[in-house]
């Protein structure tokens, strides 16, 4: 199916930058391995959609597309978490850049002074 | 000892002359922090006497007064004095925070309004949220609760206890984590009665119920960010 042949040239796209990312030092191996498992399960999943509803079967729940909907949620949760976390790194770091112009600036005065 | 009061002020252009002069004849040097506000607030203050630091952009009353303490420390501050620039804390009430530290029976000394001081014009929704603040922090920052206070920013701190209490929190959450640092610490605390008054303008520009909210969410993530 036309559907199945652009999955899975996107998938394959999505694992050739993963690893020329590494290859450029952007990301590190580990963290590419872990994208890895995820395109190439997504392209298994795509090739054989019966995977899912076998899973699902086994964690209890009664389609596939419920299993990857109800697993997508807590993905979802930890990626906005963890961009959270990287905001409140960034503003810590304006406020250290802050402060250190403004600490600067009472030294100037003292000099003049 | 040399005294620094450190005040971080925020759109306090109205207000900010007559904080700074009535803290002056309690303190040795007072430093205000700017804290990006648009209004007069620097040159107000400076023009009373004070020492003013500008932060370029609006980091909030955390950030501010950590500004100001290592502004205090590089002026050689011996003990340095936290303060509202809007005027809600009462300076008569500074010797008593001074005393436990010039008696070198404790090097921090927090400001409370629950203990028989007066709380002028405390809304009782404000009273409810302090005591729910006071139960939130025992138990999800592990505060003692024999501290009354849980949102206290008047206090006086010893040089080596302002260079201890390394904290993080650039908004409102700064009061329960430096809670937390100093209960923890090897360092000597307590707490003293203070004045506090409240007016229509500080609590319209005070924390609000819901901040208390914000505040849990800021603790929680800064439990992760270091």
């Amino acid at each position: 199916m036309l559907i199945q042949i652009i999955l899975i040239a996107a998938m394959a796209v999505a694992l050739y930058v993963t690893w020329r990312r590494v290859m450029q030092n952007v990301i590190r191996p580990a963290e590419a391995l872990g994208w890895s498992v995820v395109w190439v399960g997504a392209a298994l999943v795509v090739l054989a959609p019966n995977i899912t509803t076998r899973l699902a079967g086994v964690f209890g729940v009664g389609r596939g597309v419920d299993l990857i909907l109800y697993a997508s949620v807590p993905v979802l949760f930890m990626l906005v978490f963890k961009l959270f976390i990287q905001h409140e790194k960034m503003e810590r770091k304006l406020t250290d850049f802050v402060r250190r112009e403004a600490l600067k600036g009472m030294e100037k005065h003292d000099e003049r002074s | 000892m040399k005294v620094t009061a450190v005040i971080p002020a925020y759109q306090e252009g109205a207000r900010i002359s007559k904080t700074v002069l009535a803290v002056l004849p309690y303190v040795d040097e007072i430093i205000v922090i700017d804290d990006g506000s648009e209004d007069e607030t620097r040159l107000n203050a400076w023009r009373e006497g004070a020492v003013v630091l500008r932060h370029g952009i609006n980091r909030g009353q955390g950030a501010a007064l950590r500004t100001g303490n290592e502004a205090a420390l590089k002026r050689g501050a011996e003990i340095i004095v936290h303060i509202d620039a809007d005027g809600q804390h009462d300076p008569i009430s500074i010797p008593q925070l001074l005393i436990p530290i010039q008696q070198d029976t404790a090097d921090v000394v927090l400001g409370s309004r629950f203990l028989g001081g007066e709380a002028v014009g405390i809304p009782w929704s404000r009273k409810a949220l302090l005591n729910a603040a006071r139960t939130f922090n025992a138990f999800a920052v592990g505060v003692p609760r024999s501290v009354t206070d849980p949102q206290s920013g008047f206090r006086a701190m010893t040089a080596k206890a302002v260079r201890m209490i390394d904290f993080k929190q650039d908004k409102m959450a700064h009061c329960s984590e430096i809670l937390r640092l100093v209960t923890r610490s090897s360092l000597r605390w307590q707490e003293v009665p203070v004045c506090v008054h409240y007016s229509e303008e500080s609590l319209k520009k005070g924390q609000k119920p819901w901040d208390a909210a914000r505040i849990a969410w800021q603790l929680f993530l800064g439990a992760f960010v270091g």
